[in-house]
């Protein structure tokens, strides 16, 4: 290869590498200039200032909490032989929970953060029920987790974050004070990147001086990011470990579904006393009035009303058949008999009594639970008599099908739309009866109504349970 | 035997009011109102000043104790107004609040008690001319619940019966007549029950029915 040759290729090297540049720079441009402007406004933004004041004021009550908990609990595992080792230990977890507390409020203030506050304590009567609950407070226990972790985490944020901008602080002022030959008091993250000797009282001079301005630029620039970083992890952490966790949140559902059932169940009770006291019962007893009432006539002897007596007994058998229909319409609201035909009987039934022309689809190979089949022919009554009532709907459809462990129902109508769940007025209080119900079972129910329509209620229910 | 008796009617359920109306017209009583709530009762009874009123325990708007609630106003603002308490169910706590301080005018029966037509009305005249009329439901729990088993336990079976009726309002004729004995023999077992519960004697037929149930409830 001759000189020629490599001064050849040199200059094809450079003009292509001038070339790509050039390109970067045309095409990288608008983004080049965006992370410089993030990066010059970032020191002076709220948020960066929030994420500070969190390190800072977490750093104190980091110590704090692991001397709290180091404390207790040593006391309390010291004591352990003891019933007083138990109580402590007991004294530990609860305080852990009021300090996870704390910082999911600074958390919440200053970072934004939304973690859910978890179940408050409840505990069982008597301080062995206190003792007993406070012990197995998984929430508490995860808070001193989160208390334990945020120790090493509070060190790293004074190491990194702090740190920087203590740096950057010394550094930026440098030229006041370093004259005296004093040495700048660096540490943490960048003293380890640049080294002591760089920051230290021997160095002067103008190019020193320059050196020590720019690093204070870097770290004033870079603190915001550091900051962030550790601020991060710690986001992290406290999402898994000062947030309700999964099986509570189960629980705490499961008790809300309980308390719907026991709730719904009272109130249909009261409702179906509510109906015999006002129907059936006044019915049949105006009906014995009036049979006594013929009987006592009838027992005056020769001049006797018949008429009369007549027109009594007919009342009677009028308001005897009254009451047999009453009685029916009752009964089949505490439990329909066409279930026991199968679910799709007693579908198809509902669907021929609806006066919206109504089509039913029907696909399931084997029958849900019975406490389902009548959850589902209760939803497809109360849907299908809302679309008679207010959908103003030409024609309705039922679709009833298994997918994998669930019975999924979809009522649909092509009427005016607009139905909602609101526990507010009375017409859609039907539905909101129906949410509680599905819910109960680990249920969904979902109602996409536009207004102008069409409306389309789905129900997804557990096929056995 | 009404004698044009003059009655309000306060019950909510069409079926009943309307029936009780033509069971009383029908035997001699002058309805002055049927009404279905206690408000209207209380304007009915300042209007027309009926002798005595029928009125359902169960009325709008709570459908829980309203017809007593009016009932206890109605008596402190017309002291000779006879009131006959009508419900499906028998508390013996309303039946205790009702007969607080006295019984003079005052009834509490099953509706079931329509079915005998006579006996009802027998119990209704009772009201109005200020005796009193409980349902024996009333009295059946007041004997189930008394702690006095012991001392009534001294009672002969005869005499359980005639106690039984005393505390229902009924009159010595009444019970006579019921039990088919001779009045006389009425008058002996009353003066026997009295004396064996250390009750103090009274004529009045309501104060008897107080003392007793007094006792019973003690």
């Amino acid at each position: 290869m001759t000189q020629g040759q490599v001064d050849g290729t040199e200059t094809r090297v450079r003009a292509l590498l001038k070339e790509m540049v050039t390109a970067a720079v045309e095409h990288h441009g608008d983004r080049f200039k965006e992370v410089v402007g993030r990066v010059g406004r970032e020191p002076f933004t709220r948020r960066t200032w929030s994420e500070f004041t969190f390190l800072t004021v977490g750093a104190p009550l980091a110590a704090l909490g692991v001397a709290f908990v180091a404390i207790t609990l040593g006391a309390g595992v010291i004591l352990a032989i003891t019933f007083f080792g138990l109580a402590i230990v007991a004294l530990s977890v609860r305080g852990a929970r009021g300090l996870g507390g704390i910082h999911r409020q600074l958390a919440r203030g200053l970072l934004n953060e939304e973690i859910e506050d978890p179940e408050p304590f409840t505990a069982r009567p008597g301080f062995l029920g206190w003792l007993q609950s406070a012990l197995r407070d998984r929430t508490g226990w995860r808070a001193m987790a989160y208390v334990l972790v945020k120790l090493p985490l509070a060190v790293l944020g004074i190491l990194v974050g702090f740190a920087m901008w203590w740096d950057a602080f010394f550094c930026l002022t440098y030229v006041v004070w370093g004259g005296s030959g004093h040495r700048v008091p660096v540490f943490g993250l960048p003293q380890v990147l640049f080294g002591s000797y760089f920051f230290s009282s021997g160095q002067s001079g103008f190019l020193h001086w320059l050196g020590v301005l720019c690093a204070g630029v870097l770290f004033f620039f870079a603190a915001p990011w550091a900051v962030r970083a550790v601020v991060y992890l710690d986001r992290r952490v406290m999402r898994v470990l000062l947030a309700p966790d999964a099986l509570t949140t189960r629980v705490r559902t499961l008790e809300q579904a309980r308390a719907q059932t026991v709730d719904s169940s009272a109130a249909t009770l009261r409702r179906i006393e509510r109906d015999l006291h006002d129907g059936t019962q006044a019915q049949l007893v105006a009906l014995a009035m009036r049979l006594g009432m013929a009987k006592e006539k009838l027992a005056e002897g020769e001049d006797v009303d018949l008429d009369q007596v007549r027109r009594l007994v007919g009342d009677a058998h009028q308001g005897a058949k009254e009451a047999i229909v009453e009685l029916r319409d009752l009964a089949r609201g505490i439990h329909p008999p066409a279930l026991d035909i199968g679910l799709g009987g007693a579908l198809s039934t509902l669907a021929a009594r609806c006066t919206v022309p109504t089509e039913l689809t029907l696909s399931l190979d084997d029958r849900p639970t019975p406490a389902m089949e009548a959850i589902a022919y209760f939803c497809v009554a109360e849907l299908l008599a809302n679309v008679a009532q207010h959908a103003r709907a030409a024609r309705a459809g039922v679709v009833c099908s298994a997918h994998g462990g669930w019975l999924r129902i979809v009522v649909r109508d092509d009427g005016a739309g607009g139905a909602q769940l609101s526990r507010q007025g009375s017409s859609s209080s039907g539905l909101v009866g129906l949410t509680d119900r599905v819910r109960a079972v680990d249920g969904r129910l979902d109602i996409v109504s536009p207004p102008g329509g069409p409306t389309v209620v789905t129900v997804d229910l557990p096929l056995h349970a | 035997m009404a004698a044009g008796l003059r009655v309000v009617i306060a019950e909510d359920s069409a079926i009943l009011r309307d029936g009780l109306v033509q069971l009383l017209v029908d035997r001699g009583f002058t309805i002055t109102g049927a009404v279905a709530d206690p408000a209207s009762l209380q304007r009915s009874v300042e209007y027309e000043r009926p002798d005595v009123a029928v009125v359902d325990i169960r009325m709008p708007p709570t459908f829980t104790d309203e017809g007593l609630r009016a009932a206890m106003e109605l008596r402190r603002h017309h002291p000779g107004l006879g009131i006959l308490l009508f419900s499906q169910y028998i508390e013996t706590r309303y039946a205790a609040e009702l007969l607080a301080d006295d019984a003079a005018g005052i009834g509490y029966l099953l509706k079931d008690r329509v079915a005998d037509v006579s006996d009802f009305v027998e119990a209704l005249e009772r009201v109005a001319a200020g005796g009193t009329a409980l349902d024996p439901e009333v009295v059946t729990q007041l004997l189930g619940t008394s702690r006095r088993t012991a001392s009534i336990s001294v009672l002969s079976a005869r005499e359980r019966e005639v106690l039984s009726r005393m505390a229902e309002g009924r009159s010595n004729a009444a019970i006579a007549k019921e039990l088919v004995i001779s009045e006389g023999a009425v008058e002996k077992h009353v003066a026997n029950i009295f004396a064996k519960l250390d009750l103090p004697v009274s004529q009045s037929d309501h104060r008897r029915v107080l003392a007793v149930l007094r006792y019973l409830d003690s």
